[in-house]
C-alpha cells in the first residue's frame, strides 16, 4: 500500500534527462562539426568579408555538448550587454571574429542563441537612419543647455 | 476513416472472424471424422498406446539420426525462424500491448533493440528458407502455390514490421497501417492453407503414434 | 484601433518603446523558432518596420476560445504581444471594447475599407445543423459570416483544430453538423494552424511569416506550415532513446514513469502526430505533455477524438468502445466465431462421415 510520502517529487529546472546516455570523453561529433563550420566561415570572413549567423538552438545539442562548445570557444576581450525588450549578452570568444550571443526577453527566458562570424555583431551597430535624428536631438539638447545653464557652471566652488 | 483506424478496426475484426471460424471449422471437422476401424487385436492397452502416441509427438519433432545428415539443416533452419517469429510476436513491447489489450493481461518483454536484431536474423533465415525451397529439386517438386504464398505473406508481415519499428519509408501511421493490414491478410489466409500445420502437427503425430502403437509397431 | 493607421510598423513600435534592436531581437526569435536562417531576422525587421500594418480580422465561431487565449496569452509578453504592433487587429469580438451594433459596424467597416487585402483569422468550427442556428452572432449564422468575410480576405488562417479539421464538435456523432473552414470556403488560400490549442509561437510565427513575405509558407498535405508541422513529436521527442531501448512506462506512477521512460504503452500518439511541441514546447519553452509525464493526445491531427482511446497504445486494436476494456467484446466475438466454426465443422464432419460410411460399404 503506497503512501503520499512514497511519491517521489523532483524539482526540475531544465529538461529532466534521467538516463540519456552521456558521451565518453573527447569532443563530441556535434561540437567538432560546429567548430569546423566556424573555422570555414572565419576563413571566408578573412577572404571576402562575408559574415555568417548560426542558430545554436537549431542544432541538436545536449547540455554536455553546449558546455563543451563554450569551453572550446573560450572568452575574448569584449562582453557587451544589450537592454532592449530584455537583456541580451554578446560575448567575443577567444577566436577573433566569433561572437556568442544570447538574447533574453523581459522574463529572462532565452529567445534565441546565436554564433555570429563577423567583425562586430550586426545588432550592436547603430542604425544609419538613426544618426541624423540623433544629431538633431543632440543639437537641441546643446541649445537647451546654453539657454538655461546648469547651476554648477556659475558656482565658484 | 483513415487507413490505420481501418486496419486495426474493421479489417482486424473481419480477419479475426475468418480466422476463428475457419480454424475451428477445420479442427472440429477433422476431429469428428472417424478413424478407419481397426479390426486387429490391440497389441497394447489403451493407456499405453495413447501415451506412446503423445510421446511420438515429441520424438518425431527431430529427424531420426539416420536422416539427420540429409534433413538436419532444413529442420534447424525451420526451428530457428519459428523461434525467432515467436520471440518477436511475444516479447516485443508494442506486440505485448496489442495482445494485452485483447487478452487483458501483459507480460515482460525484451529490449526493442534485441527484438530488432532477432527480426533481422529471422528475416535472413526466412529468405534462406525460400532459397532452399527453390534450389532443392525435391523441395521444388513438392512445393505449390500454398507454400510460396504463405512464405510471401509471412515475409511481408516481417518486413513491414521491421520498416514500422525503424520508421523507414513512409510516415509512421502509414507503415503501422500496412503492417497491421498484412497481419490481417495472414489471419484471413491462415485457415485456407498449410499454415494450419500449427494445429495439425501435434494431433497428427500423436494419432499416428497411437495407431501404430496399437498395432504393436511403435518405434 | 484605426487611430494607429497611417503609421508604419516601425513608427508604431517606437511609440510603444520598442527600439530597432528590440524588434530585431523579436524577429530573430521568430525566424529561429520557424527554423529559418537566423540572418532573416534582421531582414524581416527591416522589411516590416518600413511597411504599413496589415489589417487583420479575427472571427470566432464554434470554439472554446482556447485558441485565441493561446494567441494572446504569451508567457513572455514582450515577444508575442509585439504582434499587435505589427498587425492592425481591426476586429475581434473577445478583445474589443465595443459590442452589439457598434461591433458589427466595426467589422463591416474593416472589411469594406480593406476589401481584398485583410488577413482573416478564424477559430472554431462552422456548424450547419439546424440551418446554422447552432452558432449565431448578431442574428447571422457562422456559415454566413464566414462566407461574407472570406470574400474580401487575402488569405485565411484557420487557427486551431476546430477550424482546421472540425475538432471536438466534428467528433462522432457531430450533433451540430460542424465543418472545418476548408469545407465552407473553397476559393481562398487557407493555412491550417492546427492544435488544441496551437502553440502561441506557431500562430504568431505563421502570421508573421505571411505578413513579412506575403507568400503562403510551404504546407503539408493537411495545409499546415511545414516549418512547424513537418516533424512528428516522436521524431523530436527527448524520450526517444527509451523507446528505442524498449523501456516503456506501464502505469502513470511506476518506476519507469518516474525515470522518464517512453509513454508509448500509455497511449502516446507522438509517432502519428505532427506539431512543434517537442521542440518549441509550451509556456515559453517550459515543457510539453510528454515531458510532464502524459502521452501526446495527437490534438493537431484530424479526427483525433475518434481514433481510439487516448490511453491505448498505437499498436492495439480498436475493438469495442474507447475507454472500455476489449476483453468482453472480444470474448463474445471470438466465442461466436468459434461456435460458428464448430457448427460448420460438425456439418462438414457429418458429410465426411457419410462419405466414409458409403466408402466402407463398397
Amino acid at each position: 500500500m503506497s503512501r503520499l510520502s512514497d511519491i517521489a517529487i523532483r524539482l526540475e529546472g531544465a529538461i529532466p534527462l534521467a538516463a540519456v546516455p552521456e558521451r565518453r570523453g573527447g569532443l563530441g561529433g556535434g561540437v567538432a562539426a560546429i567548430l569546423t563550420e566556424l573555422a570555414a566561415r572565419l576563413e571566408r570572413l578573412s577572404e571576402d568579408g562575408s559574415t555568417a549567423l548560426i542558430d545554436l538552438r537549431s542544432l541538436p545539442m545536449s547540455a554536455t555538448d553546449r558546455d563543451e562548445l563554450l569551453d572550446a570557444l573560450g572568452q575574448g576581450e569584449v562582453t557587451a550587454t544589450l537592454d532592449a525588450q530584455g537583456t541580451s549578452t554578446l560575448r567575443e570568444t577567444a577566436f577573433a571574429g566569433i561572437w556568442w550571443t544570447v538574447h533574453r526577453d523581459r522574463d529572462n527566458a532565452i529567445t534565441s542563441e546565436l554564433l555570429e562570424v563577423s567583425l562586430v555583431p550586426q545588432i550592436l551597430a547603430a542604425d544609419p537612419d538613426d544618426i541624423s535624428p540623433a544629431a538633431a536631438a543632440l543639437r537641441r539638447r546643446i541649445g537647451a543647455a546654453v539657454a538655461a545653464p546648469h547651476p554648477s557652471a556659475t558656482s565658484t566652488a | 476513416m483513415d487507413l490505420l483506424s481501418f486496419a486495426r478496426g474493421p479489417a482486424l475484426k473481419i480477419a479475426m472472424g475468418v480466422f476463428f471460424v475457419g480454424v475451428f471449422w477445420r479442427i472440429v471437422s477433422f476431429m469428428l471424422l472417424r478413424i478407419r476401424r481397426e479390426y486387429s487385436r490391440p497389441r497394447a492397452s489403451l493407456l499405453r498406446y495413447v501415451s506412446i502416441g503423445l510421446f511420438a509427438t515429441a520424438s518425431r519433432s527431430w529427424p531420426h539420426p539416420q536422416f539427420i545428415k540429409r534433413t538436419g539443416a532444413g529442420e534447424a533452419l525451420g526451428y530457428s525462424y519459428h523461434m525467432g517469429l515467436f520471440a518477436i510476436i511475444l516479447a516485443y513491447g508494442p506486440h505485448i500491448a496489442f495482445l494485452g489489450g485483447l487478452l487483458g493481461f501483459t507480460w515482460p518483454g525484451l529490449p526493442s533493440s534485441v527484438i530488432t536484431g532477432i527480426a533481422v536474423v529471422t528475416a535472413t533465415l526466412f529468405a534462406g528458407v525460400l532459397y532452399r525451397r527453390v534450389t532443392s529439386p525435391v523441395m521444388r517438386m513438392i512445393s505449390n502455390f500454398d507454400d510460396y504464398f504463405t512464405w510471401f505473406i509471412t515475409m511481408l508481415v516481417l518486413l513491414t514490421g521491421l520498416a514500422t519499428s525503424a520508421h523507414l519509408g513512409a510516415r509512421y501511421e502509414t507503415l503501422l497501417a500496412i503492417h497491421i493490414l498484412s497481419v490481417d491478410a495472414l489471419l484471413i489466409w491462415f485457415p485456407f492453407g498449410k499454415l494450419m500445420h500449427a494445429f495439425y502437427i501435434m494431433p497428427s503425430r500423436a494419432l499416428n503414434g497411437a495407431i501404430l502403437a496399437r498395432k504393436g509397431a511403435a518405434t | 484601433m484605426s487611430a494607429r493607421r497611417g503609421l508604419t510598423v516601425g513608427e508604431t513600435l517606437r511609440k510603444h518603446g520598442v527600439t530597432r534592436r528590440g524588434f530585431v531581437k523579436f524577429c530573430t526569435a521568430t525566424v529561429t523558432a520557424m527554423a529559418l536562417p537566423p540572418w532573416l531576422g534582421a531582414a524581416m525587421a527591416a522589411q516590416l518596420s518600413s511597411g504599413q500594418r496589415p489589417s487583420v480580422v479575427y472571427l470566432s465561431f464554434q470554439e472554446c476560445t482556447g485558441c485565441f487565449e493561446s494567441f494572446i496569452r504569451s508567457f513572455s509578453p514582450t515577444i508575442e504581444s509585439l504582434i499587435f504592433d505589427v498587425i492592425s487587429l481591426d476586429y475581434d469580438d473577445t478583445l474589443m471594447a465595443a459590442s452589439g451594433d457598434a461591433s458589427e459596424s466595426a467589422l463591416a467597416t474593416a472589411m469594406k475599407e480593406h476589401f481584398g487585402e485583410y488577413i482573416l483569422i478564424v477559430d472554431g468550427s462552422i456548424p450547419t445543423g439546424a440551418s446554422g442556428a447552432c452558432c449565431t452572432a448578431g442574428g447571422r449564422s457562422a456559415e454566413d459570416s464566414l462566407r461574407e468575410a472570406a470574400k474580401g480576405a487575402r488569405v485565411i488562417l484557420a487557427v486551431g483544430t476546430c477550424s482546421s479539421f472540425g475538432g471536438i464538435p466534428f467528433a462522432d456523432p457531430n450533433p451540430t453538423n460542424a465543418w472545418p473552414v476548408s469545407a465552407i470556403v473553397g476559393d481562398k488560400p487557407i493555412i491550417n494552424v492546427s492544435g488544441c490549442p496551437p502553440i502561441p509561437e506557431v500562430i504568431t510565427g505563421t502570421l508573421l511569416q505571411y505578413v513579412t513575405t506575403g507568400r503562403i509558407p510551404d504546407l503539408d498535405e493537411h495545409g499546415r506550415p511545414l516549418a512547424f508541422f513537418g516533424n512528428s513529436i516522436h521524431d523530436r521527442c527527448y524520450r526517444r532513446p527509451f523507446y528505442d531501448a524498449g523501456q516503456f512506462a506501464k502505469t502513470f506512477d511506476d518506476e519507469g514513469a518516474r525515470n522518464g521512460w517512453c509513454l508509448y504503452e500509455l497511449g502516446c500518439k507522438g509517432p502519428t502526430t505532427y506539431n512543434a511541441c517537442a521542440t518549441l514546447k509550451w509556456n515559453g519553452g517550459t515543457s510539453f505533455p510528454i515531458e510532464s509525464g502524459h502521452g501526446c493526445l495527437g490534438c493537431s491531427e484530424p479526427n483525433f477524438w475518434d481514433k481510439g482511446s487516448f490511453y491505448a497504445a498505437q499498436s492495439t486494436a480498436e475493438w469495442g468502445r474507447a475507454g472500455e476494456s476489449s476483453r468482453k467484446p472480444l470474448a463474445e466475438f471470438a466465442g461466436a466465431a468459434i461456435a460458428a466454426g464448430a457448427v460448420l465443422g460438425a456439418a462438414s464432419a457429418g458429410t465426411g462421415r457419410l462419405r466414409q460410411h458409403k466408402h466402407e460399404k463398397e
